[in-house]
C-alpha cells in the first residue's frame, strides 16, 4: 500500500514537473519565436541589406526615426517592404507577426491596407508616389536574441511600432498607430482600422453619469496629440476623471479600451503589460473633448487620453473630417524604448 | 507678391492630400514646465498646408514675397509679441532660449514643424501662485493647445488648469511650497497647512472678497421707492450684515464639502465667469435696490458658487478621504478667519458712515469700483481678453489695511462731525426697527 502511495506520488510529480517545464517553454516562446523570425529575416538579406536594416541598441536617432508623417516628409531609416523581394517580403512579415498578437497583426494590416486606400486616392489627383504598403519600413536595433534586448521598428506613413524584446518581457512603447482613411471598403466589408478604440472609448463615455462625465469632459478643443512624435520623455499633469472614481463596470470598460493599445503586442508581453496596468488603474485618468457619441459603424469625432502611472494613451482625430483621419500614441513614460530593460 | 503667394499655394495644394497636419489650421502647442524660479514653455508649431501662405506671409515682414533667414531668425520674436504671460496678476516677460524655424521649403513639404523654447524667471517665493498664458498669434488659423508638464519637484504642487474652448487662454494654479514639504499627511499638520491653504486663497481671492464687500454697501440701508435712501437701526443693520456674512459662508460651504469630498463636479471656467456676474449684481445691487432685504439669501445663493472656485482648487490635490475631511475642515476655517477680519475690519466703518450724507460716496463708489472689476473679470474669462483688472484690484488689495484704516478714521470723523453740527440723519425719516422690514 505504502509503495503504491509513494508511486503514485513520484508519477504525478513528474507530470508535474513535465507541465510546469512545458508551460515554461511556451512562455518563452514568443520571445524565442521573435528571435529566431528575426534571424531567418536577416538570412534572407544580402550584406548590404544587413547592413542597412541594422543599427546599435541605443541608436538615439534611430529609435525616434518615426513618426505620423509619410515617408517622403520624415524619411525612414532600415528597408522598406517595396525593396525587399517576395521571400524577404515575406520573412519580414513573418517577423512583423511573431511580434504582434493576431488582433495586433490585424490592425497593421489595416493601417497599411488604408495607405493604399491613400494611394489610390492620390494617384488619381496625380501625385508623386508615397503611399501604400511598399512605403513601410523594417529596422532592428541591437542583436536578435533570447536573452539580450533588441528594439524591432516597423511602421511609415501613420505607424510606428518600437517593440523591445528582452527575454521573457517586451514593451510596444512608445507607438503610434493612426488612420487614414478612418473607415473604408475591402473586399466588399466596410474596414475601421481603430474600431475599438472608438467603439469602446464611446461606449465607456457613455456610461459616465452626469458627475463623472462634467469631471472627464476637458472644456476645451484638443486639436492634435500632446505627446505626438518628437515628445518622447515628458509626462503632462494628468486630468479627467479618475478611475477610482468610476464603477467596478466602468473601470473594466476602460482595461478594455487600454487593450487596444496594449494588446498589439505578442500575447505574452499583453498579459505582462494589462497586469501592470491593473496596478495602476486606481491612479489612472481618463478625460474627453468633443461629442459624447457617433453613428453606429462609424468613428468618433472626439478626443480623448488615458493617462496613468505608467502609460499615456491617446487618440486624436483631425482635419475636416475628423471621423477619418486619426492619430493615436501609446506610451509609458517609465519605459520609452523598453529603457527598463536596456537601462539606456 | 501676391503671385508669389498664389503660386506656393498651387504647389501647396498640388503636393497635398497631406494626410500629415490639420490642412487649414495652424497648430500652437504649448508645454509648460514649472520650476522654481522660473517656467520653461516649449511651443511645437505646425502650420497645415492650406494655411502655409498665411504662415509664411506673416512671417514675411518686408513683404517682399519671400522669407528671408533673418525673417526666420525675427519670426520667434513677432511670435513672443503674441504672448502674454504672468504670474498672480504681473506680467512676466519671456525670453528666447533657441528656436528651429526650418526653410520655408521644408514647412511646403511637411516637415513643417517649428520648435521655440522660451524662458521667464521670476522671484523664488512661497504660496499660492497663478501662471496666465494668453495666445494671440495668427488666431485666425490658429488651433492652440496648452498644457502642464508633470512637475517633479516635491515642493511645487500643481492644483488646477483651466482654459477657455480654444485654449488661447489658460490658467495654471500651482502651490509653491518652502521645502521639504512633502504630500499632505494624513494627520493634523495636514489641517495647518489646509488652514493656511484657505487663508492664502481667499485672502489673493480678490474676487470673493469684492463680492461679499460690495453686498454689504446697501445693508444698513433701506430701501424706498426703488432707491436706497433710509436707514436702519444699528440692530437691524447688525443683523443684516451677519445674516449675509452667515449665508454667505453657509452657501460656499456647503458647495465646498460637496464638491471637496467629491460628490459634485462643476468645470472651473464657468465657475470663475459667474463669480464675476455675482459681483457685478452685488454692484448692481449697492446703486439700485434689486432685492431689497433679501441680500441674505443672495449671498447664500452665490456663495454656493464661489464654493465651487474654492473647491476646484482642492479638487486636484489628490488628497485621501481622510485627509479630504481634515482638509477641507481647515481650508473653510482659513476662509472664514480672513472673512471674519475682513468684515471686522469694514463693519464699525459701514456702520458709523452709513449714519451721514457721505456714505452715498462710498456706497455708488464702491460699486462702480466693483462693477467695472466685474465686466473686467467676465471679459478676461469668458472672452479671453486682457485687462488690467488684476493688476489694479492686486493693486488696492495690497493697500487693504490702510485704506480700512483710513476709512476707519474718516467715517469717525465724519460721523462725529455730523452728529455734532447737522442733525441726526435719522431724524425726519422713518426709523426701521428691524430688517425685516421689505
Amino acid at each position: 500500500m505504502k509503495k503504491a502511495v509513494a508511486t503514485t506520488i513520484r508519477l504525478a510529480s513528474l507530470f508535474g514537473l513535465v507541465c510546469l517545464t512545458a508551460i515554461g517553454a511556451n512562455a518563452q516562446t514568443s520571445s524565442v519565436r521573435m528571435t529566431r523570425a528575426a534571424n531567418a529575416f536577416l538570412e534572407t538579406l544580402d550584406a548590404g541589406q544587413r547592413q542597412s536594416v541594422t543599427f546599435a541598441i541605443d541608436d538615439e536617432q534611430q529609435r525616434k526615426r518615426w513618426s505620423n508623417l509619410p515617408v517622403r516628409s520624415v524619411p525612414r531609416a532600415g528597408l522598406s517592404l517595396g525593396a525587399l523581394n517576395t521571400t524577404q517580403r515575406a520573412a519580414a512579415m513573418a517577423l512583423v507577426s511573431a511580434a504582434l498578437s493576431a488582433k495586433g497583426l490585424q490592425k497593421v494590416n489595416e493601417i497599411m491596407e488604408g495607405d493604399e486606400v491613400l494611394k489610390t486616392g492620390a494617384a488619381s489627383r496625380g501625385n508623386p508616389a508615397m503611399f501604400g504598403k511598399d512605403f513601410y519600413y523594417i529596422s532592428i536595433l541591437g542583436t536578435p536574441s533570447e536573452s539580450s534586448p533588441w528594439i524591432l521598428q516597423f511602421g511609415g506613413h501613420h505607424l510606428a511600432l518600437n517593440i523591445t524584446v528582452a527575454g521573457d518581457k517586451g514593451t510596444l512603447t512608445p507607438s503610434l498607430t493612426a488612420a487614414q482613411p478612418g473607415l473604408y471598403t475591402f473586399n466588399g466589408k466596410q474596414v475601421r482600422p481603430l474600431a475599438g478604440e472608438s467603439d469602446k472609448a464611446a461606449a465607456l463615455f457613455n456610461s459616465l453619469d452626469a458627475q463623472q462625465r462634467s469631471q472627464a469632459i476637458l472644456g476645451s478643443r484638443v486639436a492634435d496629440l500632446v505627446l505626438g512624435p518628437g515628445e518622447d520623455g515628458r509626462t503632462i499633469q494628468p486630468e479627467g476623471l479618475k478611475a477610482s472614481a468610476m464603477t467596478e463596470r466602468q473601470r473594466a470598460q476602460l482595461l478594455d479600451v487600454i487593450t487596444e493599445w496594449a494588446g498589439i503586442i505578442h500575447d505574452d508581453a499583453a498579459a505582462a503589460r494589462m497586469a501592470e496596468v491593473r496596478a495602476g488603474l486606481a491612479e489612472t485618468w481618463f478625460a474627453w473633448s468633443g461629442p459624447a457619441s457617433a453613428t453606429p459603424g462609424t468613428n468618433i469625432a472626439s478626443y480623448y487620453r488615458i493617462q496613468g502611472p505608467n502609460l499615456v494613451i491617446e487618440y486624436a482625430p483631425q482635419g475636416n473630417d475628423p471621423t477619418m483621419h486619426i492619430h493615436a500614441m501609446y506610451r509609458d513614460p517609465t519605459n520609452d524604448y523598453g529603457r527598463k530593460y536596456t537601462a539606456k | 507678391m501676391k503671385l508669389a503667394v498664389a503660386t506656393v499655394a498651387i504647389l501647396v495644394a498640388l503636393a497635398a492630400p497631406a494626410s500629415a497636419h490639420a490642412l487649414d489650421e495652424y497648430l500652437q502647442a504649448v508645454l509648460i514646465g514649472v520650476e522654481k524660479d522660473h517656467v520653461s514653455v516649449s511651443m511645437r508649431l505646425v502650420p497645415g498646408v492650406a494655411v502655409l501662405p498665411d504662415v509664411l506671409r506673416g512671417m514675411d515682414r518686408n513683404r517682399d514675397g519671400k522669407v528671408s533667414a533673418s525673417e526666420r531668425q525675427d519670426y520667434p520674436r513677432l511670435l513672443l509679441s503674441d504672448l502674454h504671460l504672468s504670474l498672480n496678476g504681473e506680467p512676466l516677460p519671456l525670453q528666447l532660449i533657441s528656436a528651429d524655424i526650418p526653410h520655408p521649403e521644408q514647412l511646403q513639404d511637411g516637415l513643417g514643424q517649428m520648435r521655440i523654447e522660451l524662458r521667464a524667471d521670476f522671484p523664488s517665493g512661497t504660496g499660492q501662485r497663478r501662471l496666465v498664458l494668453r495666445n494671440r498669434h495668427q488666431s485666425q488659423i490658429a488651433a492652440y493647445l496648452v498644457n502642464s508638464l508633470a512637475v517633479d519637484d516635491p515642493d511645487i504642487r500643481l492644483l488646477a488648469q483651466q482654459r477657455n474652448p480654444d485654449q488661447s487662454f489658460y490658467q495654471l494654479d500651482y502651490m509653491q511650497a518652502a521645502g521639504a514639504a512633502g504630500a499632505l499627511k494624513a494627520d493634523w499638520s495636514g489641517f495647518g497647512r489646509m488652514f493656511r491653504l484657505g487663508m492664502h486663497h481667499i485672502a489673493e481671492g480678490s474676487d470673493h472678497l469684492l463680492f461679499l464687500l460690495t453686498l454689504l454697501l446697501p445693508a444698513p440701508l433701506l430701501a424706498r421707492q426703488s432707491r436706497w435712501n433710509g436707514i436702519a437701526g444699528i440692530s437691524g443693520s447688525l443683523l443684516r450684515i451677519v445674516g449675509v456674512v452667515t449665508a454667505f459662508t453657509l452657501g460656499h460651504s456647503a458647495t465646498l464639502a460637496l464638491a471637496g469630498l467629491g460628490m459634485l463636479h462643476v468645470p472651473g471656467n464657468p465657475v470663475e465667469v459667474l463669480i464675476a456676474v455675482s459681483i457685478l449684481f452685488s454692484a448692481a445691487h449697492a446703486l439700485y435696490p434689486i432685492v431689497p432685504g433679501r441680500e441674505a439669501g443672495i449671498a447664500g445663493f452665490f456663495g454656493l458658487i464661489h464654493g465651487l472656485a474654492f473647491a476646484n482648487l482642492l479638487d486636484q490635490l489628490s488628497l485621501g478621504r481622510w485627509e479630504r475631511v481634515t482638509g477641507l475642515l481647515g481650508f473653510n476655517l482659513g476662509i472664514e478667519v480672513v472673512q471674519l477680519v475682513v468684515i471686522a475690519a469694514i463693519l464699525p466703518s459701514l456702520l458709523l458712515l452709513s449714519r451721514t450724507r457721505a456714505y452715498g460716496w462710498l456706497r455708488i463708489g464702491g460699486a462702480l469700483f466693483a462693477a467695472i472689476a466685474a465686466l473686467g473679470w467676465i471679459a478676461e474669462r469668458l472672452l479671453a481678453l486682457e485687462t488690467p483688472v488684476d493688476r489694479v484690484v492686486g493693486a488696492v488689495a495690497a493697500q487693504a489695511p490702510f485704506l480700512a484704516g483710513s476709512l476707519f478714521l474718516i467715517s469717525m470723523i465724519w460721523w462725529g462731525l455730523a452728529r455734532g453740527a447737522y442733525p441726526s440723519p435719522t431724524n425726519g425719516i422713518r426709523k426701521a426697527e428691524d430688517s425685516l422690514d421689505r
